[in-house]
């Protein structure tokens, strides 16, 4: 575990997903249970299962000035979500240069959306025995790196730029060691968080487990049926406390602990125990300086599937008893897989500011041991809790706290 | 506080075991051959590539655990354990939850995403493989060698282009620094599938010309020779009781284009730099983004002995580190020839400047 460490400010916010473009859209979305389940439209597939997909106007059109070279759906997902986050944080390229900022992004998809295509065309063009000229150009964007070599040039980032690919804790694994990055010095500035993309590849491997719900899903419920596929983004600005007081800046919250753990148990299915998730909880509380009674929410992980959930369930009682305040926000979103972390960063620094908890949307008849929330609840409170889990067994959690 | 090495590991196409691939560096052999690479048409093209040996895993993983092993995680989890071995840690008597895992890798397991790919365009996505989408999650690396050798630390997986291993070894210094570890288990892998070398080709980026017998740094063609493997080395604070192999002075990371100038930050390690090891790969693209590079002391690339793919650094690492622990200096080859020999040095710097705009830098000296 880390030792205590000193807070990082967190001046700038932004995401994009099922529940439209924007922190205010998110907000609307969380406040008044409009759910992100949906059709999958970006192609079409005879799986019948809902998906959280972003449903709002084309991409590019977020981005009109960036001038971009073609790109895939989750670098365009990752560039809107850092565009808004600069906007609130008030910076612009020459400030980001001078602060060496870098980027820190959680990816598992990446451009695989337009890769996967090119081998898929390639595939039926051999069959059909196709000998033409092909284009081979989408290979290009294929890799997470090319988000973050977009994100360098278009904002001026001439500090580390590097992803994370921890599965669906990639995210908060990029934001806990972007706030290390700046801890050191290294930089005062650190764009950090995650993005996804719905592609084949996911959509079809999550229905092989036999984990995806037909209606959505239903966190914690006791009649839970899986889990729901998305894709978005959540960036959010890190800075170090001194260079966001001697600019001025806003600061919404900090972010004050992360920790981390493998279960090292087995390749999807959790530790039957919890004991990796126990780890990375108390690994955050131990470097925010904090207890157990000084979180005030959190916003689970909760994918709804039958075992994350229990055992996700049984690690939050056993670190946090039952009176503290859970909720899982998937069924706005759908699962985000790899940008989860940074989606839920976001949700969580916006309960932390307006003193609003989210609803665990979707869940009828929930399962006890936990107090869930099931309808927004309005409750001020300093500390907030967010758990990331993937695939192999890997655990994060962030705390985020008041900045006042 | 200082970062030491006390063990690697290697599965390269030099050799399958640290022994093998120091003995054909002080060689001079070049493991560049013909190989063939079946394209999705079917049709067979040959070209030349270092392809790593097969792994070896013969008292080091019990079959039963390296039966479940896609290529890439087995010759990442056989270059973990030589390298444990070599440092004299066992794992099982260790605390799991100091042992951490970080590698760099920036394609993932590649092979499998493509049979995964396979089973639901040939059967339906009804059918899809569920066991090959576990094992093509890209991430799914590190975890696969935290299974092996129960690892419940740190785990993570990096990618950016051609500095993965170099930006999962600054990070795990970083996290050793930060004591969220006492021991790290550092790599770096990438495997060459015929679908890859397929698209590279077809990207203009791999060659096809049987002529060229090996990396040549010293050219600037217009497509590389591609490689693979597999290298692990064991990161701990100087306080360790195990021996070092080598200390790391210095690790730095940005780009070269627009910021800071990474070398310079790595150069102000303390003490006097007298190689520097690059990662010129023969390739128009490299030369141009090592134009600007003006070193006061002897460089040289070994890509010549491994050949070109994007965790290539985690193969030049474990050559730093045999070269300042044996005190002896590698020829580096071109075209499959052996260059005038190294001399030995004391401290090392790596310089790898990415197509891309990435750079990463550090230093390592003799222990």
């Amino acid at each position: 575990m880390a030792a205590q460490a000193p807070p990082v400010a967190i001046t700038g916010l932004g995401v994009i997903g099922a529940t439209g473009r924007g922190v205010s859209t998110m907000d609307a979305a969380l406040q008044q249970g409009r759910e992100g389940v949906g059709p999958l439209t970006l192609w079409q597939s005879p799986l019948d299962f809902p998906v959280g997909q972003y449903r709002g106007p084309r991409l590019e059109d977020h981005l009109p000035a960036l001038n971009l070279p073609p790109t895939s759906r989750s670098d365009m997902l990752a560039l809107v979500a850092a565009q808004e986050a600069l906007q609130q944080a008030g910076l612009a390229p020459p400030a980001l240069s001078m602060a060496r900022a870098g980027a820190y992004l959680g990816q598992s998809v990446c451009g695989t959306l337009t890769s996967e295509a090119v081998y898929i065309g390639a595939k039926e063009s051999a069959a059909a025995g196709d000998t033409g000229k092909r284009s081979y150009a989408g290979l290009l964007v294929h890799e997470g790196a090319n988000t973050l070599d977009l994100m360098a040039r278009i904002f001026g980032l001439p500090g580390p730029t590097l992803n994370f690919l921890t599965a669906c804790s990639s995210a908060a694994n990029a934001i806990g060691l972007a706030a290390e990055v700046i801890r050191s010095g290294r930089s005062e500035v650190m764009l950090a968080g995650g993005a996804d993309s719905l592609s084949n590849i996911v959509f079809n491997g999550f229905c092989s487990l036999k984990v995806v719900s037909p209606d959505g899903p239903r966190p914690f419920d006791r009649q839970r049926q899986g889990m729901m596929v998305g894709e978005g983004a959540g960036v959010l600005v890190l800075e170090s406390t001194a260079h966001a007081k001697a600019r001025g800046a806003k600061v919404l919250a900090l972010l004050t602990g992360y920790g981390h753990s493998c279960d090292a148990h087995h390749l999807t299915a959790p530790h039957p125990q919890g004991r990796g998730a126990m780890e990375a909880m108390a690994g955050a509380l131990q470097q925010a300086g904090l207890t157990a009674t000084d979180i005030g929410y959190i916003n689970a992980h909760g994918t709804a599937t039958r075992d994350n959930d229990d055992v996700e369930a049984r690690a939050i009682a056993q670190v946090f008893g039952d009176r503290t305040p859970v909720s899982s926000t998937k069924r706005f979103f759908g699962h985000t897989l790899a940008a989860a972390g940074g989606v839920e960063a976001v949700v969580s620094v916006r309960a932390l500011q307006l003193g609003q908890l989210p609803q665990n949307l979707g869940t009828r008849d929930p399962e006890p041991g936990l107090d869930l929330v099931l309808q927004p609840r309005s409750a001020p409170v300093n500390h907030v809790l967010s758990n990331s889990f993937g695939f192999g067994g890997n655990n994060a959690a962030l705390i985020f706290s008041r900045s006042e | 506080m200082g970062i030491v090495v006390t063990g690697i590991g290697v599965v390269s196409s030099l050799g399958a075991n640290t022994e093998a691939f120091r003995r054909a560096l002080l060689a001079g052999d070049c493991p560049c051959r013909p190989h063939p690479f079946r394209r999705i048409d079917g049709s067979v093209v040959t070209a030349p590539a270092y392809i790593a040996q097969p792994a070896d895993a013969a008292g080091l993983i019990e079959p039963k655990k390296l039966r479940r092993m896609f290529r890439l995680a087995r010759m990442s989890a056989v270059a973990a354990r030589q390298a444990l071995q070599q440092a004299g840690l066992d794992p099982a008597g260790m605390d799991p939850a100091r042992l951490g895992v970080v590698f760099g890798t920036s394609m993932g397991a590649l092979e499998v995403t493509q049979k995964f790919v396979d089973s639901w365009l040939e059967q339906g996505a009804q059918h899809a493989s569920p066991l090959q989408f576990m094992n093509s999650v890209h991430g799914i690396l590190a975890s696969q060698v935290a299974l092996d050798v129960n690892a419940t630390g740190v785990n993570l997986t990096t990618a950016q282009r051609d500095i993965c291993f170099e930006a999962a070894l600054d990070t795990a210094c970083s996290l050793l620094e930060q004591r969220r570890a006492d021991v790290i288990l550092v790599g770096g892998a990438d495997e060459l599938t015929d679908l890859l070398h397929e698209f590279g080709s077809r990207l203009h980026q791999f060659t096809l010309d049987l002529a060229q017998r090996g990396i040549d740094p010293g050219t600037s063609r217009s497509a590389v020779i591609p490689g693979d493997g597999a290298a692990v080395a064991i990161l701990e604070r100087d306080d360790s009781p195990r021996a070092p192999m080598a200390r790391v002075e210095r690790t730095a990371i940005g780009r070269h284009d627009v910021g800071d100038d990474v070398v310079s930050l790595a150069m102000n390690a303390a003490s006097a730099i007298d190689l520097i090891t690059t990662a010129l790969d023969g390739s128009r693209r490299a030369a141009n983004v090592y134009k600007r590079a003006r070193y006061a002391v002897p460089s040289v690339s070994h890509l010549g002995s491994f050949g070109q793919y994007p965790c290539a650094g985690a193969q030049q690492f474990v050559a730093n580190v045999l070269m300042l622990n044996h005190r002896e200096g590698y020829a580096p080859l071109a075209n499959g020839s052996p260059g005038p020999a190294q001399m030995a040095p004391k401290c090392i710097l790596h310089d790898a400047r990415s197509v891309s705009g990435n750079h990463a830098a550090y230093v390592l000296s003799r222990a």
